[in-house]
């Protein structure tokens, strides 16, 4: 996996670049906006991380600047701008996802994968599934082997989230943004309070339990006993 | 000083006043003389006019002789009494020419000139002599005889001089009035402008408890100055907010920072794959987390205050959001055992930002659920009043004293019994920060017991 790396802060980029190689990824680095936009144009990338204030040239016109040259590649904006208006506008511009500054690194990971996820051509699935747990879109219907679970619709969602991102970690905030469509921290356990209610529901009676909690991170869903 | 008074706006203003207002004048004053001129000239001329037609019909034009022996007699009583208003009278034939001149003698023996065209019936003409001024008309008789009656204009000449005087005068004060008035004017306007100057130097130089000095006139400059002052005031009040989160900060900040070097101090030695070693790690972790929350609770704060939110705002479903927010809570206060209840009346929409209003919910939502023991309730409620519409949280629990509800509003403060729990004491700044600029009221009450908070939104509509 090929990473764009636009992020003129030295440390932050060694960091991150540091971060993303030893999960595997191959990371290109441009401390300016100019850079950064040269190598987008003319590398094919999995995933761009832009920060939005940069020497030369700002995130938000390297994205736009990208997307009219049709290249869709999935973006990341980082910014010290944390508000629902700057989100808003990040997002508007081309931007599929944006992580406002300081972050956690479990946080950016989490999203790079969701972003990845998606940028793969997703055939229009109907049942997802993971172990012997089946969510039937259709029929809005969640199934553990032949056992039926009754979800109420908000842990439906939540649950489809999980699955769609089955076996990557994703952060509360990212749950909170995606599920509830609420676009700041959580500062309480809402969100976990949520997850014990779907993990009661979906793994109590059930083994193995697929439900696991990521110390410091957020949730994973994951099947412990496949490979 | 005379330099920056002549430069003031209110002097060139009433000069430029005074200078319209004399040209207009002088103008009028110029109509009226003209008028009085005109007038008088015309008086003249109808005496002149009268006292030849005296002299005609007491003749007729044949009796030559006699209408000259009688002009004779007259002139000779002219001369005899200096005081009468004067009339010359003669009566001569004439040639052919076309204009001829003129001369007769006046009761002091001075001779008068002039020289008339003979193109009409009668003529008239002025006889400019600054010593003898004087009105002359000539009739012209059959048999090329003239009649000449004239007088002397002196006194009508001195009315127009004396008019003409005192329109110069009239104009000179005037011009002299409105310099000094400008003068004065302007001189009054700069020495308050002045003192706003010395005003804003010293707030420049540091000192902000300085205000616009205000008279009891309540004119145009004590209105701009009461404003000047009300915005003083407010950003004093900034100012002095912003230095006490400086404050709070460093002293909020310094023990988090120093408990998590301690625990990496601590930790340099343990050996890494100790069990010890990774419960500082995840502690030090979640201090860091808690700063930044901190951080973030402050930006928030921050941004709302600065209001540039207002740029994106929408029409809120109220409604949708509390019952989403009730939803999300239920669960929460269920876990410890707490009945929650939620329910909005259909329809509600609040112009404004769904996030912020979330977040600000969600935080009054939290601290319920913090503050409220095993067993107690919750309720989250949404109506519309007459006045527009209502949200009501009120919980069961521990409640704040009416003496601090103003107090739990600021930022950092967190109350006696609130120590023991989690928290940065910035969830109410960011409650009141977010209803604040939604132009909304935040009222404490006791629920007796509990706590009951309400947030009143005027700016509704169906």
């Amino acid at each position: 996996m090929n990473i764009l790396l636009i992020e003129d802060d030295t440390a932050t980029a060694s960091f991150i670049q540091k971060g993303l190689n030893e999960q595997g990824y191959i990371v290109d680095h441009a401390a300016d906006g100019e850079d950064g936009l040269h190598l987008g144009l003319n590398n094919p990338y999995d995933v761009m991380i832009i920060d939005r204030m940069l020497p030369g040239m700002d995130g938000l016109s390297i994205i736009r600047a990208l997307r009219r040259q049709n290249i869709s590649t999935p973006v990341l904006i980082l910014s010290a701008l944390g508000e629902v208006d700057n989100r808003v506008e990040g997002l508007r511009a081309g931007g599929d996802d944006y992580l406002v500054k300081p972050y956690a690194f479990s946080e950016l990971h989490a999203r790079l994968q969701a972003l990845l996820r998606r940028a793969q051509p997703a055939q229009e699935q109907t049942v997802l599934k993971l172990a012997d747990l089946e969510m039937d879109l259709m029929k809005r219907q969640v199934k553990r082997g032949d056992t039926v679970i009754n979800l109420q619709p908000r842990e439906f969602t939540l649950l489809e989230y999980l699955l769609r991102n089955a076996g990557q970690v994703v952060t509360r905030t990212m749950l909170l943004e995606k599920v509830w469509d609420y676009h700041f921290d959580p500062q309480t356990n809402v969100i976990d309070v949520h997850i014990s209610r779907l993990r009661g529901k979906i793994d109590r009676d059930f083994d193995p339990p697929l439900l696991h909690t990521i110390r410091g991170a957020g949730y994973i869903l994951h099947d412990p006993t496949a490979a | 000083m005379i330099r920056r008074l002549l430069n003031t706006t209110a002097f060139r203003l009433s000069l430029v006043y005074a200078l319209l207002f004399s040209i207009v004048s002088a103008v009028a004053m110029m109509s009226v003389y003209w008028v009085v001129e005109e007038n008088i000239i015309h008086q003249t001329d109808a005496q002149l006019q009268l006292q030849a037609d005296v002299l005609l019909n007491r003749y007729g034009t044949r009796n030559n002789e006699a209408l000259l022996g009688d002009i004779m007699r007259r002139n000779q009583l002219n001369t005899s009494d200096p005081d009468r208003r004067f009339y010359y009278y003669e009566l001569r034939r004439h040639g052919k020419d076309i204009s001829f001149e003129t001369e007769y003698s006046t009761h002091n023996g001075s001779q008068l000139f002039t020289t008339l065209p003979l193109n009409e019936a009668i003529n008239y003409s002025l006889l400019k002599d600054p010593k003898q001024p004087a009105r002359i008309m000539v009739r012209l008789l059959p048999d090329n005889y003239q009649l000449l009656v004239a007088t002397d204009i002196s006194a009508q000449n001195a009315l127009l001089d004396k008019v003409f005087n005192s329109i110069v005068l009239a104009i000179a004060g005037i011009v002299t009035l409105a310099v000094i008035g400008g003068g004065l004017m302007g001189y009054s306007v700069l020495r308050r402008i002045d003192r706003v100057r010395q005003t804003v130097g010293e707030i420049i130089n540091g000192d902000l408890s300085q205000r616009m000095y205000v008279t009891s006139r309540n004119d145009e400059f004590d209105r701009l100055s009461i404003v000047l002052n009300s915005m003083l005031k407010r950003i004093e009040q900034l100012m002095q907010a912003m230095r006490e989160v400086t404050d709070n900060l460093a002293h909020d900040l310094r023990n988090p920072l120093n408990r998590l070097r301690n625990r990496l101090e601590a930790n340099q030695f343990r050996d890494p794959a100790s069990t010890d070693f990774q419960q500082l790690n995840q502690d030090a972790m979640q201090d860091v987390d808690d700063l930044i929350k901190t951080f973030n609770a402050l930006l928030s704060i921050a941004q709302v205050e600065s209001g540039v939110q207002r740029d994106d705002w929408k029409d809120v479903n109220i409604t949708q959001l509390i019952n989403d927010l009730g939803e999300l809570y239920e669960v929460v206060a269920e876990e410890k055992n707490i009945s929650f209840s939620h329910h909005s009346e259909e329809q509600l929409v609040v112009h404004g930002n769904r996030q912020l209003l979330a977040q600000a919910l969600t935080n009054l939502l939290d601290n319920a659920v913090k503050y409220t023991p095993e067993n107690g309730r919750i309720e989250l409620l949404a109506e519309n009043t007459t006045e527009g519409i209502n949200i009501l949280v009120a919980d069961s629990g521990i409640g704040i004293p009416a003496d601090k509800h103003k107090q739990v509003f600021e930022r950092f403060v967190r109350l006696e019994e609130a120590r023991s729990t989690a928290g940065n004491g910035l969830g109410l700044s960011l409650v009141k920060a977010v209803t604040d600029l939604h132009g909304a009221t935040i009222t404490l009450t006791d629920n007796q017991p509990g706590l009951k908070i309400s947030i009143k939104f005027t700016n509704y509509r169906l």
